[in-house]
């Protein structure tokens, strides 16, 4: 494991990882020092530490004993935050979706691909849990894989395999709802049917070894075989379709309309999967909301936060913020970030913030990224807040979390160094050598010549107004101070 | 078991003709001796530097190498070693000998015509021995380059596409040709397979692929089974996965066309790490250099190229693979050319490219010789200048490594098959 680490240090790493050694051996006791903490499950603490052990936050609090051995991180002035966590993600994998529509024996683990600049994207972006699993664009998918962005191989990222299994009620790309559903039935169907098949053979195997002819019918037959059958028995491409049917595999479902909702409550219902069913709602489905608040179910909105539709009597555009509407009905929502890179919206905590601009409670927008996403995962144990027990996945932001204006200063994973923003060579590459301070000078000098500016052209046409007003445009252009001063002007 | 038994109908009357093939084979080397005369009537090589690839990597100035029938006899310098009377001298004394250049990945032994049978996603239980043409145009310029074995293998249309074969360049007969069957098996971990059909992702051609091996490896523990007397049950014969267990044997790799990170990175670990199974990296370009400590902890054989470098557009850098292969600690490193992707004549040329993109001459040119020789399990005869071992080499007018080089002469098997000064090809 500490070679393979080294490994991505030295080799995959891309460029910002810079600090080998915090890599190669993490520090078997680190201390946050000094920050704001905002644990996310309790009151926001001024002054604070974070204690971490063995990757694993020991103690948070304003009294915090050190231990002498542990390794002090200096944060004051910094704000400490639960790292965030990504709900619902495609973009680790080669593609999203296989063309085959119902595919329950595949495993995201094969298509994960560790080298995606995504994953350095989602430690400057301040993610430290990644749920990866198949897109919308299929009836039923694989299996899914909770990872956090470092490592060499899935292996290594892994924080949870086999998570939970995709369905899409929402038609597949190219077909409707009736065939999305008529292979939703058939599949299960054919699942009763393997079942029938496998425990009838089952009892005549059972027969055949003690030299015993079969003596009862099919029914009898089936419902002696059925106890006979072991989880091994089942192949691959059933396996999981009897762990979903049996209520043992957290299943995301993708509703894209209103009407998507009920039926999906119905499939779940009758195939067993309802108690551990996560709706992956699509915006229109805020209308299902009287449905959604009866089934209490975990819900994962977004990216698109604001539902749009014109009124086709008016013509009026009439916009809805979602979020706020869940808020309302007092539901437990993760929020997800988009994957159009160019835009604001892949940086969770703007999402967060967008939900507080739109009606919602802060604290509702911060759990929306961190506990609630951890408890719809069911990792609520070991993920989503600052408290002793969980894993030391943080974040120190510079300044809070909603505010627009912050960086990701420095990200933990299990307590390892995975980010340090000073240290960020792409950020470099944007901003100069050092992020901070040179940002800080730049805008400074800006202002100052922006005024100088001002004044200068203020002096000059006080003095232009002063010489009279004779003076022709094309005199004024031949002069080179007025021609940087018009572009400017532009 | 319907898909078995149809390719199993399809090609069992080509595997007929294989038997064929072998027995004429066998035939044939067991009459060799009998057709030997008894008086030794060999050839000397009188050369001016001789680079042997073997295991102290001797170079000797002003050597001499003794061929005796397709075996070299005898390696020395010219003071230590006495040319027998009645031995034929070739003297060329401003040339390099340097062992026959091996191209671990390669389609050319064949007619090129039958590259890709896509008929599945796998289809296990194809070889390329049943496409194999001596003495093809494309072997003509294989000589003239200074190869001399090749490993033909199938096309990467899809994850699995058959058996292939390891073939000397020297030869005009299947018989002649052949000397392994099957050399190795070939799989294409993603890529050009993505292609199948209306487009396939990774997790479903990891999840074929892993299906596929998984039959083909019950098949054989269930034949290990019986033959170690653990049941009495006899597995049926199944011709598409009895190649395999050769494979799970460990008696020839799997050859595995695999490029860009996540791919090396899926290859080293369900090939290499779940499976057991003997694999060498082919191709590995793009980033898959970055897979190193992963291939290291496997100690797997990795054969470069075609392509030489890699432009990484995140950090705007230019990267030579083999270098970077090398400074990632890969040590078992070779380079091919996935004739005739790039000419077969240019193996040489592409260790040169190698090395201009930052990779060294000396481990370059054991990367064209010994490297794909042991990658393929034949460093037991060829891939190196030893007594024993097959006459098979070339002489250079300088290193091979060096492009403005040419090879002059190429001797396979004892026998000249390629002279410049009777016909210079290029």
């Amino acid at each position: 494991m500490r070679t393979t680490f080294l490994g991505v240090a030295v080799l995959l790493a891309t460029p910002f990882i810079v600090a080998t050694p915090s890599w190669a051996v993490p520090p078997v006791k680190l201390a946050l020092q000094g920050g704001k903490i905002i644990p996310v499950v309790g009151k926001v603490i001024d002054k604070g530490t974070v204690l971490i052990e063995h990757g694993k936050i020991t103690a948070v609090g304003a009294d915090v004993e050190i231990p002498y051995d542990a390794m002090v991180v200096d944060v004051s002035g910094k704000v400490v935050m639960p790292g965030m966590i990504d709900a619902h993600s495609q973009r680790g994998m080669d593609v999203s979706n296989e063309n085959a529509p119902v595919t329950p024996f595949l495993n995201v683990y094969d298509s994960i691909d560790p080298s995606k600049l995504y994953f350095e994207d989602a430690l400057r972006d301040g993610i430290t849990s990644i749920h990866i699993t198949h897109g919308h664009n299929t009836v039923i998918g694989g299996l899914s894989r909770l990872i956090h962005p470092i490592g060499m191989t899935p292996e290594e990222m892994t924080q949870a395999a086999d998570v939970a299994l995709k369905i899409s009620v929402a038609p597949k790309r190219g077909s409707d709802r009736m065939v999305q559903f008529a292979t939703l039935r058939e599949t299960f169907l054919e699942l009763d049917d393997y079942l029938e098949k496998l425990a009838e053979k089952k009892y005549e195997e059972s027969l055949e070894e003690k030299d015993e002819k079969i003596d009862v019918g099919p029914e009898e037959a089936q419902k002696r075989g059925k106890e006979l059958i072991k989880f091994e028995d089942y192949d691959d491409k059933h396996a999981n379709l009897i762990k979903l049917t049996r209520g043992e595999l957290t299943t995301f479902v993708y509703c894209d309309r209103a009407g998507d909702v009920g039926r999906a409550i119905a499939l779940a219902k009758k195939h067993g999967f309802f108690d551990r069913m996560v709706f992956v709602l699509g915006t229109h489905c805020y209308k299902a909301i009287a449905e959604l608040k009866k089934a209490e179910r975990p819900v994962v909105l977004g990216p698109e936060l604001v539902h749009r539709e014109r009124d086709s009597l008016t013509g009026k555009l009439v916009e809805t913020f979602v979020p706020k509407v869940f808020a309302d009905a007092r539901l437990r929502f993760s929020l997800l970030p988009s994957p159009n890179t160019s835009l604001a919206e892949r940086y969770l905590n703007y999402q967060a913030a967008r939900c507080v601009r739109g009606g919602v409670s802060r604290s509702r927008a911060l759990k929306a990224i961190t506990l609630y996403p951890a408890k719809a995962l069911g990792m609520d144990k070991k993920l989503g807040s600052l408290e002793a027990g969980k894993l030391a996945n943080i974040v120190v932001l510079s300044g809070d979390p909603l505010d627009f204006s912050t960086w990701v200063e420095q990200v933990y994973i299990k307590g390892i160094k995975a980010y340090e923003r000073s240290e960020d060579v792409r950020l470099k590459q944007l901003f100069g050598d050092d992020p901070a301070e040179v940002s800080e000078e730049a805008n400074g000098d800006a202002d100052k010549k922006a005024e100088e500016k001002t004044n200068g052209k203020a002096d000059e046409k006080a003095g232009d107004a002063a010489a009279g007003s004779d003076k022709t445009d094309a005199t004024t252009k031949d002069t080179p101070a007025d021609k940087g001063e018009s572009d400017s002007n532009n | 078991m319907n898909r078995t038994s149809r390719v199993a109908s399809r090609w069992s009357d080509l595997r007929r003709s294989a038997f064929v093939a072998a027995v004429a084979l066998t035939v044939m080397v067991l009459s060799m001796p009998a057709n030997a005369a008894p008086a030794k009537r060999g050839t000397a090589y009188r050369v001016g530097k001789l680079v042997t690839m073997d295991g102290t990597d001797r170079v000797i100035n002003n050597a001499v190498v003794l061929v005796e029938g397709s075996k070299i006899e005898g390696v020395g310098s010219r003071q230590e070693l006495e040319v027998p009377a009645g031995y034929r001298v070739v003297n060329a004394e401003n040339l390099w000998l340097v062992p026959g250049l091996v191209d671990a990945h390669n389609h050319t032994a064949g007619s090129l015509m039958d590259l890709n049978d896509m008929v599945y996603l796998t289809n296990p239980g194809l070889r390329t021995l049943e496409t194999i043409v001596p003495d093809n145009e494309i072997i003509k310029s294989a000589r003239a380059g200074g190869v001399t074995p090749v490993l033909l293998i199938p096309g990467s249309g899809t994850n699995m596409s058959g058996f292939g074969t390891v073939a000397k360049t020297g030869g005009s007969t299947v018989a002649d040709v052949v000397q392994r069957s099957p050399g190795s098996l070939k799989i294409a971990q993603a890529g050009n397979p993505e292609w199948y059909w209306f487009g396939v992702g990774r997790s479903y051609m990891n999840y074929n692929t892993r299906q596929t091996l998984d039959k083909a490896k019950a098949y054989h523990e269930g034949w290990n089974a019986f033959e170690q007397g653990k049941t009495k049950d006899k597995p049926l014969y199944d011709p598409v996965f009895d190649g395999f267990r050769g494979l799970f044997r460990g008696e020839f790799p799997a050859s595995v066309h695999t490029q860009i990170y996540q791919v090396v990175m899926t290859t080293v670990d369900m090939l290499s790490k779940k499976f057991g199974i003997r694999t060498v990296l082919d191709h590995s370009t793009f980033d898959g250099f970055k897979t190193a400590p992963l291939v290291v902890e496997q100690d797997m054989y990795t054969m470069n190229g075609p392509r030489q470098y890699w432009f990484d557009f995140s950090q705007r850098k230019m990267h030579g693979n083999a270098a970077r292969w090398w400074q990632g600690g890969v040590k078992k490193l070779g380079i091919n050319t996935d004739a005739p992707v790039v000419p077969q004549k240019e193996l040489s040329y592409q260790a040169a490219m190698a090395c201009w993109y930052g990779w060294l001459p000396y481990p370059a040119l054991r990367g064209v010789t010994k490297m794909p020789a042991e990658a393929l399990l034949i460093d037991d005869h060829v891939g190196s200048i030893e007594v024993g071992k097959d006459a098979d080499f070339g002489l250079w007018t300088g290193d091979p490594i060096d492009p403005r080089s040419s090879c002059e002469m190429t001797v396979v098997r004892g026998k000249v098959v390629y002279d410049a000064k009777v016909k210079r090809r290029f």
